[in-house]
């Protein structure tokens, strides 16, 4: 492959990073905390190909970089990094939704040790993350939740009858996500599958067990549609 | 195409005038094409299947880009800063006492496997002796600060999980050191991984760290790419809630986790995580699951092969696979 080429891979690979990074769109695939790596990352990859591009044109030509003898064999795997920038730019795919729920053998595996459950806040109604929620119903035997007014959001599910709401966790990138469920009795929400909602309503004591791989079950009181939050997993 | 040769050949200042296809006119036809062709691409994928495999593509790749510019970075600091000499000086003559001094050396580099490959490479062009570069290559993923306290955090139960995932993976990163000594052959890896860098005069030392890194990461590019495919076409296609439920059994837990590790390829500072949530297993098929992910995985198996050859990735990830199992069996017998 030319360098030339080569540096205009870069530019366009460097470019997908940044601009997924600017949009929001990194929160489809990765962890928060890694936005300014990104950046970085992005930023220097454009850096390299604009520092080499500038020194050809200084020198009036393409140099070959020294290591000539390599460049046959490497040239080939390098069209591959056209198959991320292609990814973002054109297909831009989605948050992972219903299908990785669905197939997880995994849903629901909570830590004693993450909840260190402490008191509930007060009022009326309380937000928690559906990993809160189902660490709770799964590990806290007192039960702080039971009687207590909640309000979850996730994305509708369907399967065997049963509707639940479900989100995924992530702790570095999508590849490692962790699904949560929780199912859903009472005023069922009748939208369709994969519409994020947020219900309020309150746990059925004691209905998540070994036997029903500790998914809980909720009472629904009300729920509204939202749109999908920006930050889709939780972590 | 007429046209794209003339403007070519005329904007060429040396050479004879030609009309040539090279690979600049075809990167243009290949994204021209894709732009003609998105929405058909678009409802192509719109099977959820696909949708989550090219989620998990994208996902693998952008997790790891920083890493590896992490990595083709050091390599390139060390291509312009650091003279053969002074790692000579560093490290001890005898390479089988180096061998343990690279596995810690490990400590220093916090990133992920993509960190480690380019600059394990580079260790070996600057005269490093390969089993010492292959021991940190090894190492450097599982034994960092950041790996080890993502690691606490995920098993706070059990705080020696740390313990036994550090042990595992340095015994593994120096056994296969001194196995690379005792029946390692220098032709396994390809020439142009061991090419000592030529001199380039001229160039500042700069231009070098950015002409170096900008190589580094051209080569390396490519095959994290074809890594993260593969990684992401196991992760959706492979069922691996089957594969969980085989896993009640001990021997074949182990061996069930250790492919587990090597075909989802999960950065190591996540796959702690991943391991506290298997909670119906005991725990030495979780750390072999530790154990085994930094060392041996697909993307890391494609890596390799760009960076040291085919020959060399065909050897020593089977090798390293064996390797690890045993190192953290053993390790996990004693500790755990």
């Amino acid at each position: 492959m030319r360098r030339e080429t080569q540096n205009i891979l870069l530019i366009l690979l460097g470019g997908a990073l940044l601009k997924i990074s600017f949009s929001g769109l990194y929160l489809r695939y990765v962890q928060k905390g890694l936005l300014p790596l990104l950046i970085a990352a992005g930023a220097i990859m454009i850096g390299l190909a604009l520092f080499a591009i500038v020194r050809d044109i200084r020198r009036g030509q393409a140099v070959d970089d020294g290591h000539g003898h390599g460049h046959a064999h490497s040239s080939r795997s390098t069209w591959l990094m056209l198959l991320p920038v292609m990814a973002v730019f054109l297909i831009s795919p989605p948050a992972l939704g219903g299908d990785v729920v669905n197939s997880a053998a995994d849903t629901n595996q909570t830590q004693r040790s993450r909840n260190l459950l402490g008191e509930l806040p007060s009022g009326d109604v309380i937000p928690l993350s559906m990993t809160e929620f189902v660490t709770r119903t799964a590990w806290d035997e007192s039960g702080t939740l039971d009687g207590r007014r909640v309000r979850l959001t996730g994305f509708l599910l369907r399967a065997e009858g049963d509707t639940f709401v479900a989100r995924l966790a992530i702790s570095c990138c999508a590849a490692d996500a962790r699904p949560l469920k929780v199912r859903l009795t009472g005023d069922v929400p009748a939208l369709p599958d994969e519409q994020w909602v947020e219900v309020t309503g309150q746990v059925v004591p004691k209905s998540a067990s070994e036997k029903n791989s500790w998914v809980p079950s909720f009472t629904v009181e009300s729920f509204t549609p939202v749109a999908e939050p920006v930050e889709p997993y939780e972590s | 195409m007429t046209i794209t040769g003339e403007i070519r050949s005329s904007k060429r200042r040396s050479g004879p005038p030609r009309l040539k296809i090279t690979s600049l006119e075809v990167l243009c036809g290949i994204l021209v094409l894709a732009l003609l062709f998105q929405s058909r691409l678009v409802d192509l994928l719109d099977v959820p299947k696909l949708r989550t495999a090219s989620t998990v593509f994208v996902a693998i790749c952008v997790q790891a880009m920083p890493f590896l510019v992490l990595g083709v970075l050091i390599s390139g600091a060390i291509a312009a800063f650091v003279p053969a000499a002074a790692l000579r000086r560093l490290l001890p003559s005898r390479t089988s006492l180096a061998v343990p001094v690279a596995g810690v050396a490990g400590v220093a580099l916090p990133g992920c496997e993509c960190a480690s490959v380019p600059v394990a490479r580079r260790l070996m062009q600057q005269g490093v002796a390969p089993a010492v570069a292959l021991t940190f290559l090894l190492a450097a993923p599982a034994v960092n600060p950041i790996v080890l306290v993502s690691t606490a955090v995920a098993f706070n139960d059990t705080p020696m999980m740390v313990v036994a995932r550090f042990a595992g993976s340095l015994l593994t990163a120096m056994v296969m050191g001194w196995l690379w000594v005792r029946f390692g052959k220098a032709e396994w890896i390809a020439e142009r991984a061991l090419a000592r860098l030529e001199d380039r005069s001229g160039g500042s030392r700069w231009a070098v760290f950015a002409e170096s890194a900008r190589h580094d990461l051209v080569d390396a590019g490519g095959f994290l790419v074809l890594g993260g495919l593969f990684a992401a076409a196991f992760k959706t296609f492979v069922p691996v809630a089957w594969m969980q439920t085989l896993s009640g059994q001990i021997v074949l837990g182990v061996l069930v986790m250790a492919l587990l590790a090597v075909v989802l390829a999960l950065c190591s500072e996540a796959d702690a995580f991943v391991a506290v949530a298997f909670s119906a297993l005991p725990l030495l098929p979780r750390l072999v699951f530790l154990v085994v992910g930094p060392a041996v995985d697909v993307k890391l198996i494609a890596l390799q092969a760009g960076a040291f050859g085919k020959s060399f990735a065909f050897r020593f990830a089977p090798a390293t696979f064996v390797v690890a199992i045993l190192c953290a069996v053993v390790t996990g017998v004693v500790l755990l």
